[in-house]
């Protein structure tokens, strides 16, 4: 940080220093005097640092004193600024002023892709990086082009000084820092290439191509942050020792991270919704960026660990407009936790303050960058300190920028950016009047030189004898009033005051002259001298003497009560949250019950457990209880292992395909969990705890798996189970030769489009993993050679060769299971895993012999050809043969009925206890995990489940479920948690309702589009037409 | 475990006693009675007979209950130890219509073209051939109701008879019903879609005002036909679309409108009453929500969604598995389907015991995949429970149908005693063989 700023700071003061010019002049000189002496303000000099009845002297733009006793220089144009105030002028850091606006992003992405780099909207120039996504070498500073109307906008908000950077892609440039005013662009632009902007969103309309899924992105950008730390590395090399050398590539992208990460230079990403915000704070800690977060408004839902990630965020003002409750039946499409947030986003600012987590705010975002300061006000309302406020737009960016000697307060010395205002800046009823930017002066809402309210002695040439009076109220600018002439009082009509003329209509039949009068004057500071016209065509003149100034009527509205978050926030923020995760009791004792205990000791009747912290410390009969011991009285119940789901697709943001490419093991399931899916709270009332997170069936080799473990209410690392080995999928058949892709309604050209082709690719991709080790040992022996790249998915391949990582291979057909099983023979590794495998009967005897596990549907088929000849026999027939055999779900309804699932085993003659195996202990050994789960063993994981029977039977509920000794599930729990969300959902419910109704009306709309998540019925898996098993 | 194998060995025995090839034909007629001596008898439409028989004969029953008279020349089946249920009825799927749904479009013949296509009929498209009817019939479904998919109004559902020759052979009942997609009735985007609400408004206007104009020119149809039949008036071209819906019109035939969210339902309801049709829901996901008013209005609904997950973030994790007993405990006519799918038709009984397992009364779950559905779709004089008059269209099962671990052993449809071989079973063996002859090696 120390460096870049030091750098960013000579700049900064060399293009202040610096204005005005190189370009020659055209006709004459402007020499006019820039001295200004800002005389008897109220000078907010500073967040907390006010002195009133002050002077601020400006000279060539450079603020020269300010204070209580200052002198006015002789040479200096007194402004007199009585009643007015003067601020800093305010920074925002996530602008897009003058950028070109970017096609809008597009969503979708997943299963498909063509060729590996998403097509360019234009051909590529200069030494271009191969992705098309890629902008990092985009300067802003070379894009920048003079907006007016924006810039117009925000100074009406006070912003003087923004950072502005490109809009495109997943590395968009590099930012620029830029004066809101007007003139040569030479001036505007105050600092090139700031910060470098990267966004977890691929904005600027790609619908196709690698990156396109959210994990892929992220896979991308890790991958990117290594080829520029290579990039440097390389041509350190190169151009030390010349020749005898392969030159490396010139790139320009990466030329420019690479300065990033070398001078530590601020990198600024996009955290659309707080779980983005915990992966860009991974990805900032994995490469020790100089990471700032744009946040997204939901950073309150996790305030803790946002805290922890120690970023500094730029926050929106973007507060969600009420959600539509109007109609009952869209009411009943509005999820808690839209309505939460809806009521507490507001409040984010201020608890993101309170935590003490370093903000900035922005004006991004907002559907009108007009209703700025109104947004903050709101905040401001909802807990947010005005200091606090106004230094996240002042001194707090201008000190992360490494400008706040120049920048961020009125000190003598800075820049002369200023706002004048007519009061505190946050008030309601404050208009900012002017914003001087580098020493010059733009108006915003300047009020009229004279202010016509008040009353007047009104003198009318057409009737001498009849004095009158003229009374003018209301907005300085706006005015409204009456005329009281013959004793009756006239309402004035059309009222316009404008160049200092005032303007209005009578309708005089009530004092008997028929018809309309027109009357129009010049104000004056005592007097008003006009004309006017009577109703019959006779000219008049009028003239009117000031009798009163408007006397300032007192402030009688009741102060606004301000209403904040009706509830206390729960994890997750929404539906089934609860305030923390479920106790872990020192002691639970189930008592006698049928055990399951899937392990050696079988099925044992009439039995206690006893759990220990969140360990299984004793199975056996009549077991004393622990003093401290939660007893639970089981007599008639069922207990058996948390149920295991080796195929999942649940709890996963974005798409579960990387498609862009056919192969993707650098794409990681773990860096996009979604703790927050409304199925992992279903699945636990099914008594599934645990699960393999997997790829989709897109590629050949796919991305890398996440075991977890069903935590409700955690953080994504948190569902992750320790020691877990590390896991990869592949896939094989229709969905990889992409059988049912046709992009455009043409064939898709990706390789493989064959099952040949599909070996071929994996043995290509294996072999390419072992050269790349071998480069590596050859540059190790003596380190001087160009370095090979870090290659993140040959790093990922090297591990499935070495054994660290399982393969989990998705394949239907006998051919090409046993396409792979050869294959990795050649390679000398196993296959961990089949899944699906509906083919796996045909060939269980080669399955069982290499060692892989089996995890099948039960029962689904011939929902396409591969899977034509699957049979319910499958996984029995497997079994008989040895082949170690699960049942999953690929589908986040049925693993909510797994058990059921394992019924189906039953039919073939297995016994109830190897049936549940397939769910429970099988599932566990597959994933390697069955040293922790997947039995009812002492030292073994306390997830299990309490049933209301026979878990095998139809009939049975699961009536509690507890991972690692916490209850996650209760059903009686659940109706408690039910009668809740009816409670919370109908307060918040009429909470909008009134919030319509009162006089300040609805929420403005001034929030992005409203939140909504994905609609939560979608289910990811299998059956789900074109997404088909994945 | 043993105890296992000699039950799969018993299985695999009475299986493979059915069919000694690898093939699986369509049954004979009856040709002589058959008795079931000494099973659990669910009548489904009575009580539970315990050590009862049944006799049937000429592809009905003839008689059932305790100590009854076989008839000399009858065929005696033992079946102590064995369940007799009526066959079970799947009251909405493409069943025939849809082999292969992905990647093998030859295969699919579930959706025509157009928006309006009353008078398609799904039997004519009803494949015998089709692998998914052995299997569903292995799985206790007999009959299974065919639904022409896609528009708005798309055609005629037929009840279809797991067994046959030919189609007309499995057809049970031609035009159950006539199948509508209602639009849907709320704006709710997905988070992806560029719609506006104006033009889904635009696009749902356009589908009901559809709707209503199809029966509005249908109605004059058989206006303008009736009135042919007397003198003087010109002759009227045949419109084959509004003919099929002359059935409808006169009340002789339900609309069975795929409706799942509440103001879909209460639109069709609304629109029905006003078309004066009867109407049965199908979907009903909402449908728990009106309860009251389906069952003052008497409107059945075929509840699809049992296996499909609550409608919305908020609501109970067991919402859909309770519903079934929710519309059953409010006097809502009701009956249970599975996924609509062919190939997952025999999985029936399951919806209805994961309703059972949330509260639908174990009868009622019984019901609800038997007797309900065909009183619903206008075929309970003939199947959904066992007594005398009615098809001898049933089954001799090893346990409680409901309870998944329960097999099928015999399947009987009019009498006719089924080949209950398939295609699993066929590979299952197949593959036996296989391994029989590794081990020998």
């Amino acid at each position: 940080m120390q460096r870049w700023c030091t750098i960013l700071c000579a700049l900064a003061v060399a293009a202040v220093g610096a204005l005005a010019q190189t370009a020659p002049t055209v006709g004459l000189r402007n020499n006019t005097p820039a001295v200004h002496a800002f005389a008897n303000a109220r000078i907010v000099i500073a967040p907390g640092k006010v002195i009133t009845g002050g002077t601020l002297v400006i000279r060539n733009g450079v603020i020269d004193a300010v204070g209580a006793q200052v002198t006015i220089p002789t040479d200096a144009r007194v402004r007199d600024m009585k009643g007015l105030t003067l601020y800093p002028g305010l920074v925002d850091l996530a602008s897009d002023l003058g950028m070109p606006k970017p096609p809008p992003a597009q969503g979708g992405g997943g299963f498909g892709g063509g060729a590996a780099a998403a097509s360019r909207p234009e051909p590529p120039k200069g030494a271009a990086h191969w992705n098309a996504k890629m902008f990092a070498d985009v300067a802003a500073a070379d894009e920048f082009q003079a907006d007016a109307r924006a810039a117009e906008k925000l100074r009406s908000q006070g912003f003087t000084l923004v950072l502005t950077s490109p809009q495109r892609g997943i590395f968009r440039g590099t930012s620029a820092l830029v004066n809101v005013g007007e003139g040569n662009l030479t001036d505007l632009i105050v600092k090139p290439r700031v910060a470098h902007h990267v966004g977890l969103e691929a904005t600027g309309g790609f619908l196709t191509g690698y990156p396109n899924s959210l994990m892929g992105i992220i896979a991308f950008i890790r991958q990117s942050w290594n080829d520029a730390d290579w990039y440097r590395k390389a041509h350190d090399v190169y151009n030390k020792k010349s020749g005898g050398r392969q030159r490396p590539e010139t790139n320009t992208a990466l030329a420019t991270l690479a300065d990033a990460l070398q001078y530590r230079q601020p990198v600024i990403m996009t955290a659309s919704n707080k779980l983005n915000f915990l992966r860009v704070a991974k990805i900032g800690k994995e490469f020790g960026l100089n990471l700032w977060a744009v946040g997204s408004g939901e950073e309150y839902q996790r305030l803790d660990a946002i805290k922890a990630a120690k970023i500094p965020v730029i926050i929106p003002l973007n507060f969600p407009e009420a959600p539509s409750v109007d109609v009952p039946e869209e009411a009943l499409n509005i999820s808690l936790e839209e309505l939460r947030h809806w009521d507490a986003a507001p409040e984010n600012p201020g608890r993101l303050e309170k935590a003490g987590v370093p903000i900035a705010l922005t004006s991004h975002q907002l559907k009108d960058a007009g209703s700025f300061l109104a947004q903050v006000r709101k905040a401001i309302e909802r807990g947010l300190s005005a200091d606090g406020a106004l230094a996240a737009v002042t001194t707090t960016p201008a000190t992360w920028l490494g400008i706040d000697k120049q920048y961020g307060t009125l000190d003598a010395g800075k820049v002369a950016n200023i706002i004048v205002t007519n009061g505190d800046l946050f008030g309601e009823k404050t208009k900012i009047h002017e914003v001087w930017i580098d020493g010059d002066r733009y108006e915003v809402k300047v009020p009229p030189a004279q202010d016509p309210r008040g009353s007047w002695d009104l003198l009318v040439s057409a009737d001498p004898q009849q004095s009158g009076t003229l009374s003018l109220k209301g907005e300085i600018d706006k005015p409204s009033g009456s005329v009281t002439w013959r004793g009756k009082e006239l309402r004035l009509a059309s009222v316009r005051y404008t160049a200092g003329r005032i303007s209005f209509t009578l309708v005089t039949d009530s004092i008997g002259l028929k018809g309309t009068m027109m009357m129009s004057g010049t104000v004056g500071d005592k007097m008003i001298q006009g004309i006017g016209e009577r109703n019959e065509g006779s000219a008049f003149t009028w003239s009117a003497t000031r009798r009163e100034p408007m006397k300032e009527e007192a402030d009688t509205a009741k102060p606004k009560k301000v209403e904040m978050a009706s509830f206390p926030d729960v994890f997750p923020a929404g539906e089934y949250g609860r305030p923390k995760l479920p106790d872990q009791p020192q002691n639970v004792l189930i008592r006698n019950a049928t055990i399951w205990t899937q392990g050696p000791q079988g099925r044992l009747e009439n039995t206690d457990m006893i759990v220990t912290r969140g360990k299984i410390t004793r199975i056996g009969r009549n077991l004393a209880a622990p003093g401290d011991a939660l007893v639970i009285d089981a007599a008639g119940k069922h207990v058996s292992p948390g149920l295991i789901d080796a195929h999942s697709h649940a709890a996963v943001s974005g798409s579960v395909n990387e498609g862009g490419q056919a192969i993707t093991p650098e794409v990681r399931i773990a860096d996009v969990l979604d703790p927050e899916d409304i199925w992992i709270y279903r699945q636990l009332a099914g008594g599934t705890t645990a699960a393999n997170i997997l790829h989709g069936s897109a590629n050949p080799i796919g991305g890398q798996n996440a075991v977890v473990k069903w935590r409700w209410g955690a953080l994504p690392d948190e569902l992750l189970i320790a020691g877990a080995p590390a896991g990869v999928k592949f896939a094989l058949g229709e969905n990889v030769k992409q059988s049912h892709f046709r992009p455009g309604g043409q064939p898709s050209t990706r390789y493989p489009q064959t099952r040949m082709g599909v070996d071929q690719i994996i043995r290509d991709r294996f072999q390419a993993a072992l050269d790349y080790e071998r480069s590596w040992k050859e540059w190790e022996k003596d380190k001087t050679n160009i370095p090979p790249r870090k290659d993140l998915e040959l790093d990922a391949i090297l591990e499935m060769l070495k054994g660290t990582r399982l393969i989990h291979s998705h394949c239907y057909r006998q051919d090409e299971i046993l396409m792979l099983i050869r294959v990795a023979e050649d390679f000398g590794i196993k296959i961990a895993t089949f899944q699906h495998v509906l083919e796996g009967y045909k060939v269980a005897e080669a399955i069982a012999r290499h060692g892989a596990g089996a995890s099948a549907f039960s029962d689904w088929w011939s929902f396409k050809m591969e899977a034509f000849d699957a049979i319910p026999g499958n996984g029995p027939l497997m079994h008989s043969q040895g082949v170690l055999v699960s049942y999953n779900s690929d589908n986040a309804q049925l693993a909510t009925r797994m058990n059921w699932e394992a019924s189906k085993a039953v039919k073939f003659g297995l016994s109830d206890e190897e049936a549940l195996k397939f769910v429970t202990i099988n599932a566990a050994k597959q994933l390697r995990i069955d040293d922790k789960v997947g039995s009812l063993e002492v030292g073994k994981d306390a997830d299990f489940v309490i049933w209301s029977g026979n878990p095998i039977s139809t009939y049975s509920q699961c009536e509690q479920t507890w991972v690692d000794g916490r209850k996650f599930f209760d059903l009686q729990e659940d109706v408690q948690l039910r009668q809740q969300i009816q409670k919370e959902r109908s307060t918040l419910i009429q909470k909008i309702h009134a919030s319509k109704q009162s006089p300040s009306g609805p929420t403005p709309a001034a929030g992005a589009p409203r939140f909504r998540r994905p609609n939560e019925t979608v289910l990811r898996s299998c059956m789900e037409g074109f997404y088909d098993e994945e | 475990m043993k105890n296992n194998i000699a039950i799969l060995a018993l299985f695999l025995a009475v299986a493979i006693s059915t069919a000694s090839a690898s093939d699986y034909n369509p049954a004979a007629k009856q040709k002589k009675p058959i008795a079931l001596v000494g099973g659990t008898i669910h009548t489904v439409s009575g009580a539970v007979i315990e050590n009862g028989t049944v006799v049937f004969d000429k592809g009905k029953i003839i008689s059932l209950g305790v100590n009854i008279v076989i008839p000399d020349d009858a065929e005696r089946m033992n079946v102590a130890g064995k369940h007799v249920f009526p066959g079970l009825i799947d009251a909405a799927n493409n069943l025939g219509l849809s082999e292969v749904s992905l990647g093998a479009p030859g295969t699919v013949d579930a959706a025509e073209v157009g928006l309006i296509n009353p008078n398609v009929r799904a039997e004519v498209a009803v494949n015998p051939e089709s692998e998914h009817i052995p299997v569903a019939r292995s799985g206790g479904v007999t009959v299974v109701v065919t639904y022409p998919g896609g528009g708005l109004i798309s055609g005629l559902a037929a009840a279809m008879m797991m067994d046959g020759w030919t189609w007309e052979d499995m057809t049970l009942q031609s035009g159950v019903g006539l199948v509508i997609t209602w639009p849907s009735m709320v704006f709710s985007p997905s988070p992806f879609s560029q719609q506006t609400r104006e033009s889904w408004r635009e696009n749902r206007d356009n589908n009901l005002r559809s709707i209503r104009e199809a029966f509005a020119d249908a109605r004059a149809y058989m206006n303008a036909k009736k009135a042919g039949q007397g003198r003087g008036v010109p002759y009227h071209d045949v419109d084959p679309r509004w003919a099929a819906m002359i059935p409808v019109l006169e009340g002789k035939m339900p609309v069975l409108v795929n409706a799942a969210e509440i103001t879909q339902i209460q639109s069709a309801i609304h629109w029905a009453e006003q078309e004066n049709v009867k109407l049965v829901l199908v979907g009903g996901r909402d449908a728990w929500r009106i309860s009251d008013q389906l069952k003052t209005a008497k409107i059945p609904v075929i509840f699809t969604d049992v296996q499909n997950g609550p409608n919305r973030r908020w609501e109970d994790f067991d919402q859909v598995f309770k519903t079934a007993s929710m519309l059953s405990k409010a006097g809502v006519p009701f009956c249970i389907t599975g996924d609509r799918s062919g190939p997952n038709a025999r999985n029936l009984p399951h919806h209805a015991a994961n309703a059972a397992a949330y509260g639908l009364a174990k009868d009622e779950a019984l019901r609800s995949i038997t007797l309900y559905p065909a009183q619903i779709l206008g075929i309970a004089d003939r199947v959904g429970s066992l007594e005398v008059g009615k098809d001898a269209t049933l089954l001799v099962t090893t346990g409680d149908i409901l309870e998944i671990t329960t097999n099928v052993e015999q399947a009987f449809i009019q009498g006719k005693k089924l080949d209950m071989r398939d295609k699993h079973k066929n590979l299952y063996d197949k593959y036996k063989e296989k391994y029989r002859q590794l081990s020998e090696e």
